[in-house]
């Protein structure tokens, strides 16, 4: 409820911009009711249309809304095209099934329709835009569809990996002493291995899974933000407003959520953006050792897996089979890229020693 | 920033140094052949070795066999380290088929140059029986000649009295030696070209290995490590290449020429064998010549045809049967997800779903071998009839197998279960060990070819890493897998045992008991007649037909070379290369 | 000081038994079968998989089998690595040379490139330069490492022949194991061959390290341009540099002299965690280039969930890892005098 009506509010506010926008957003509209086969698609999945209206209402509303962060942001192209990126992905996620329709034989969209078995890849042709890669996969549909499993796998992680280190950290930082002592040795044992060696045992040993390589890279994941957020509450116990909170009495979860974490939330935020990026990377190159998604499913690093035959070429020509890794391989890096772009304005955004200065 | 500038100009002048040198398209190193694999040997111990990454590199290049096979046969065979191959016809076997008498070469000299005498091979037979670890390969002789699978008893102790036994059963006198078996059994001779590797007795005994006696067993037998054995990585035979090193660290075991060889010494003065795992730098070094001989799997076959100077050989025989197995009864014990519900209700299937004759007819009938043939082996497979191969002793060649026919497998399916099957429908996995290609689009064709016939029937297809494989195979959990099995010497019943009798190692995992198979098959072993030998294994083939309980599939073996190498032969009973008549030119 | 450096020393250990033990409570979830797969190369050896799993004792409960390891380690023993066919510490002596002197080569390009670009992308803050130096460390860290090997592998060995995989070339190799005609002192190829006099053999390493330097510098440089260009801004806000700049001296100076060895205080705490980082990084690198080195064995080794190799990897990776950060720790203390004075 708060967007919509922080959006009207900006949308008065920027008289001429919304202007623009309704019209864009009306014509589209009208478009799509007016041609049929598009009509038939909007009307067959509209979640996904809701889904992406809902996506157009709030980007708009954190882009009129005047705040510093946009200011800043506005300033940098770099941080632009990372945020623009991230939107386009997202947006790509929601209107996967318009975009790249299931076939109706299929029981499960996330599984890549193949035309046919044949072992080597086939260009670009009407029907398969990007071509078909090995075993004859669609690598359009991969790729759109790929977008929801790239945003899944690293929200889920990102997600049992802040749970995890917040808990630790939290209790870490905040109690101190033996406990402290404690989480801090568990942490240094995991962070002594080099992450993806961890990852790439537990996937061995749960099997091959887009499940067991969520848990796995979130198992090597966790101590980063435990250590993070410690760290965090560290600088922020011993500050006065937390010590008044505490000389009033205030109960130690509730000190916690209302006085630390919130101050303590922002190097968080940058790491976490960055991070998005990193396992995304991580289920890549877990892939590449044959231990990631299921052949078929769609899935980046499964695509560029599948490509690492074809990467050299035919003989003579070694750009033969070229779409084979640029399609899956740009699909990877603009995501990643996006990411990365935006963790680092936000961190130069929100880094007080850089404020100002220059 | 100066440092920066150096390093830059160093690493072009290196770049632009190096470059002239490596083009260019006069033969690479031409005494030194390089075959670039993509598996490490297990051991270079001839008793230990079971794999083809670790014959290849000792067998007939290290150590010689007392007979080998004749040009690209594999019932022929011609003298090696023995002066004739022996037949009833000239008194090498005995009458009852159970003695085999071997007169050795003379003049034959390990590579320490101490001659070989029939004390040595007497030793080397004992010690490749009593070696015997779990899972390896000793049983191929003990099985004929002691008539057991293994050297110790049901706790693990072993049984000093089969040494006894063994120790009678092969006798010296002077350069001959005579192996009595316990029954006779008709492939002794092309086990005898594989497996009678011969090691040097005294140099072994000096390094530490077995002393010859029974009160030595103990050490040899089952050891727990590769490198407990003496041989592990040290060799002494009498083979045209001695053992130099097996590097472990840069993983590559480098040959070179015995000059004292008995017959004229090799024409390769090194040969090199290197391990890539990745396909990527294992073609560069092809193309680059670099490598002389690399290992490609079917899929990657498109990338090494049409590059200057490299030859494809894509269909060359081998004795290999792919199958698909159907489980007749599947265990379900703590859920299986593979077979869905566990009843016939259109979302799983009952455990003994392919118990019914019908339902197996059905998929045979359903799968569409031509495509799979043309897709998943590029068209270079044929369709099986039978667990023996074509091409091999007992291989039928107007054995009958099923035709793809929608129609009729419908028709089938409508008939299982009283038309439970064709009314609720099914739904079942089948499994596939993952980075295998091949056996990934079978099950995909399986899984296009079952759904087609009716919407109610619904198949899934599972990669799962070879670990878990192997685990859920074992476990008798997969409803529908694929695995292929490859000859320990080329004879039918090596084939007909582990893919029809009930104790072997595929109908085990099935549940597939025919009495009559068991019976045909330990028939086989023992008959020496020709003609009856091959009726036997054509009646198996007709209940392979019959039962159709797997679906077979021959594929043909493809190999990669640069087309400078010279005086290469292929025999399908072949690990890998056999590098004496060969040359680089 | 000292009394810091013996506390993190005695933790050495601690971090490398918990490692161990972290890999021990994983097999809680293996069945012994999938841990006798280790020992199977070929399908005929499927039927002896419960002898196989009796010999090793894979069917025993995890904490008997970590008992029984532990044992062994006291014994001086790390027990066989079924993937390096070797034993474990061996193993490590074996492939660990050659990562050694990987690491070194790519620590160079990384410390002097990653240096150079971070401050001269702070100096010329938000100008070309720094926006240059973004989006190159941005670009090389958003695309999978492989990716970037297999790119470098195919245009520079594939296409232009400079680069090949592997460590030495054929001709080489067998010329460095004839003990007549080199003596192996270090392992490290390229001193060794300066050593021996073999200049030859000293550039054919070098050729092959090019490779992977070249990848493990692409994706290992954003993070040191990061910090080298937020430390050296920071720098340059400080007051003595300021006066410098008072004092009329050059910007070069002030450059030189005064912000950049300042600015450098974080760098060099970070080159010993770059080294350690470069330790992970090898993994993909020498699988890709057939690069024989202690990385390509670990990913194999856990892949094929060869525990005794993962263990004992596991392990000695853990320990460079601590007395990495404890040298880290060090540096900090040694170059930064307000730690010291605490």
């Amino acid at each position: 409820m708060g967007i919509l009506t922080l959006a009207t509010r900006s949308l008065r506010q920027h008289q001429a911009q919304t202007r623009s926008l309704a019209v864009l957003g009306g014509a589209l509209a009208a478009g799509a009711l007016i041609i049929p086969p598009l009509r038939e698609r909007f009307l067959q999945h509209p979640f996904a249309v809701a889904g992406f209206l809902v996506l157009v209402l709030f980007v708009v509303a954190f882009w009129t809304i005047p705040s510093d962060f946009t200011r800043r942001m506005r300033k940098n192209p770099l941080s632009l095209a990372g945020f623009t990126l991230i939107v386009l992905f997202i947006a790509l996620a929601i209107l996967a099934p318009l975009l790249a329709p299931t076939p109706s034989s299929s029981r499960d969209p996330y599984l890549i329709p193949q035309e046919g078995f044949a072992t080597d890849p086939r260009p670009p042709r009407p029907g398969h835009p990007f071509g078909t890669t090995e075993g004859q996969y669609d690598l359009y549909y991969g790729i759109v569809w790929g977008t929801r499993t790239a945003l899944r796998v690293s929200m889920v992680v990102i997600l049992i990996s802040v749970v995890i280190g917040l808990a630790l950290g939290g209790v870490s930082g905040y109690y101190g002493g033996r406990l402290d002592e404690a989480i801090m040795r568990i942490t240094d044992i995991f962070l002594a291995f080099p992450s993806l060696i961890l990852a790439v045992v537990v996937v061995a040993v749960l099997g091959r899974s887009l499940t067991n390589v969520m848990i796995a890279i979130a198992l090597v994941n966790w101590p980063i933000y435990a250590r993070l957020l410690r760290g965090d509450i560290l600088t922020v116990r011993g500050r006065d407003f937390v010590e008044a909170a505490k000389a009033m009495g205030g109960g130690d979860v509730r000190i916690i959520t209302k006085h630390i974490v919130p101050n303590a939330i922002y190097p968080f935020l940058v790491f976490t953006t960055l991070d998005v990026g990193l396992i995304v990377l991580t289920a890549a190159a877990l892939s590449f050792l044959g231990l990631g998604a299921e052949v078929g499913y769609a899935d980046w690093g499964m695509l560029i897996n599948l490509s690492r035959n074809w990467i050299l070429g035919a003989p003579g020509n070694p750009f033969a089979y070229w779409y084979v890794l640029i399609f899956p391989g740009a699909a990877i890096f603009l995501f990643v890229l996006g990411w990365n772009l935006l963790g680092d304005a936000v961190r130069d955004i929100l880094d007080p020693r850089l404020r100002g200065a220059g | 920033m100066t440092a920066l500038k150096t390093l830059m100009v160093l690493a072009l002048s290196l770049a632009l140094g190096v470059t002239g040198v490596a083009y260019g398209q006069a033969v690479k190193n031409p005494d030194t052949l390089v075959k670039v694999k993509f598996g490490d040997p297990e051991s270079l111990d001839p008793a230990y070795a079971y794999d083809t990454s670790s014959s290849e590199q000792i067998l007939w290049h290290v150590y010689e066999t007392l007979v080998f096979f004749n040009g690209g046969s594999t019932g022929q065979f011609v003298p090696m380290l023995a002066t004739e191959v022996p037949t009833v016809a000239n008194g090498g076997i005995s009458k009852d088929g159970k003695t085999y008498r071997f007169k050795l070469r003379e003049g034959v000299k390990f590579h320490d140059g101490t001659p070989m005498t029939a004390e040595d091979v007497k030793y080397s037979l004992l010690r490749f029986m009593f070696m015997d670890r779990d899972g390896g390969p000793s049983w191929i002789l003990l099985a004929p000649i002691l008539g057991e699978e293994g050297t110790r008893d049901e706790k693990g102790v072993l049984r000093t009295d089969l040494f006894t036994k063994a120790d009678q059963a092969i006798k010296t006198s002077g350069n001959t030696i005579s192996i009595t078996l316990n029954k006779p059994f008709a492939p002794f001779l092309s086990i005898m070209a594989e497996w009678s590797m011969v090691v040097n007795k005294k140099w072994a005994i000096a390094q530490g290995d077995w002393n010859g006696t029974a009160a030595g067993l103990a050490r040899l037998n089952n050891p727990k490590k590769p490198e407990d054995t003496a041989l592990f990585s040290k060799a002494n035979g009498t083979g045209p290449f001695k053992l130099v090193q097996w590097d472990r660290q840069s993983r590559q075991t480098i040959l070179e020429r015995n000059d004292n060889y008995w017959r004229k010494p090799a024409a390769l003065r090194r040969v090199i064998y290197r391990v890539v795992e990745d396909f990527g730098p294992r073609r560069l070094m092809l193309q680059q010549g670099d490598a002389d001989i690399v290992d490609v799997n079917r899929t990657e076959q498109s990338q090494v045809e049409n590059l200057p100077g490299v030859r494809v050989l894509p269909d060359l025989p081998q004795l290999v049967t792919q199958g698909i197995y159907m489980n007749l009864n599947v265990d379900t014990t703590g859920g299986n997800p593979d077979v869905g519900s566990g009843r016939l209700d259109g979302n799983g299937v009952p455990v003994d779903f392919f118990a019914d004759i019908n339902v197996r007819r059905g998929v045979a009938q359903a799968f569409d071998y031509q495509t799979a043939i043309r897709d998943c082996y590029r068209g270079y497979a044929t369709l099986g009839n039978g667990p023996v191969p074509k091409g091999m002793f007992g291989y039928n060649p107007n054995g009958k197998w099923y035709a793809t026919d929608p129609a009729k497998a419908a028709a089938a399916f409508r008939e299982a279960r009283g038309g439970q099957v064709w009314n609720n429908g099914f739904k079942f996995t089948v499994a596939f060990n993952s980075g295998n290609t091949t056996r990934q689009c079978l099950a995909q064709v399986m899984k296009a070819n079952l759904e087609a016939l009716n919407p109610k029937f619904k198949v899934d297809v599972r990669g799962v890493t070879w670990a878990q494989y192997l685990s859920l195979y074992r476990q008798k959990k997969l409803p529908m897998w694929i695995i292929g099995w490859a000859a320990d010497f080329p004879d039918a019943d090596n084939f007909a045992s582990p893919f029809m009798h009930s104790s072997g190692t595929y109908p085990s995992a099935q549940s597939y008991k025919n009495p009559e198979a068991d019976k045909l098959i330990e028939q086989g072993r023992t008959e020496t007649d020709t003609a009856k030998r091959r009726a036997i294994y054509f009646k198996l083939q007709e209940i392979a037909f019959n039962d159709a309980h797997t679906l077979y599939f021959y594929p043909v073996k493809l190999t990669v070379m640069r087309s400078w190498v010279r005086g290469w032969y292929n025999n399908p009973a072949f690990f890998g290369e056999y590098m004496y008549t060969m040359s680089k030119q | 000081m000292a009394s810091f450096i013996a506390r993190r020393m005695l933790l050495l250990p601690v971090v490398a038994f918990g490692v161990t033990l972290l890999i021990f409570a994983l097999l809680q979830f293996l069945a012994p079968e999938m841990r006798a797969a280790a020992f199977i190369t070929n399908p005929n050896q499927l039927t002896a998989l419960d002898a196989i799993i009796k010999k090793y004792g894979l069917d025993q409960p995890v904490y008997v089998q970590y008992w029984n390891w532990l044992r062994e380690v006291f014994s001086g023993n790390l027990g066989w690595s079924q993937t390096a066919r070797l034993p474990v510490r061996a193993a490590i002596g074996a492939f660990f040379p050659a990562t050694l002197e990987l690491t070194i080569y790519a620590f160079v390009p990384i410390m002097l490139l990653g240096v150079w670009l971070g401050t001269a992308a702070a100096v010329h803050r938000d100008r070309f330069i720094d926006h240059l130096s973004r989006v190159f460390s941005i670009s090389f860290r958003s695309l999978p490492s492989f990716v970037w090997g297999l790119l470098i592998l195919m245009i520079l060995y594939g296409r232009m022949n400079w680069f090949p995989p592997g460590r030495l070339s054929l001709e080489a190799d067998l010329f460095v194991r004839d003990p007549s005609r080199f003596q192996l002192h270090t392992n490290l190829l390229t001193l060794d061959a300066l050593l021996n006099g073999q200049l030859w053999i000293f550039f054919d390493a070098l050729r092959h390290l090019m490779g992977p330097v070249l990848t493990l510098t692409m994706v290992s440089i954003a993070l040191l341009v990061r910090i080298t260009r937020s430390s050296m801004l920071e720098v340059l806000r400080q007051d003595y540099v300021r006066t410098a700049r008072a004092k009329g001296l050059g910007e070069d100076v002030v450059i030189d002299k005064h912000a950049r060895k300042n600015a450098l205080i974080p760098v060099i705490t970070l080159s010993s965690l770059t080294f350690v980082g470069l330790l992970g990084g090898v993994v993909i690198t020498e699988t890709i280039f057939n690069f024989p080195g202690i990385g390509r064995w670990g990913a194999f080794a856990a892949q094929q969930l060869d525990i005794p190799g993962v263990t004992g990897f596991a392990m000695f990776v853990a320990g460079l890892t601590v007395l990495g950060n404890l040298g880290a720790d060090i540096l900090y203390a040694y170059f930064d005098p307000r730690i010291r004075l605490q």
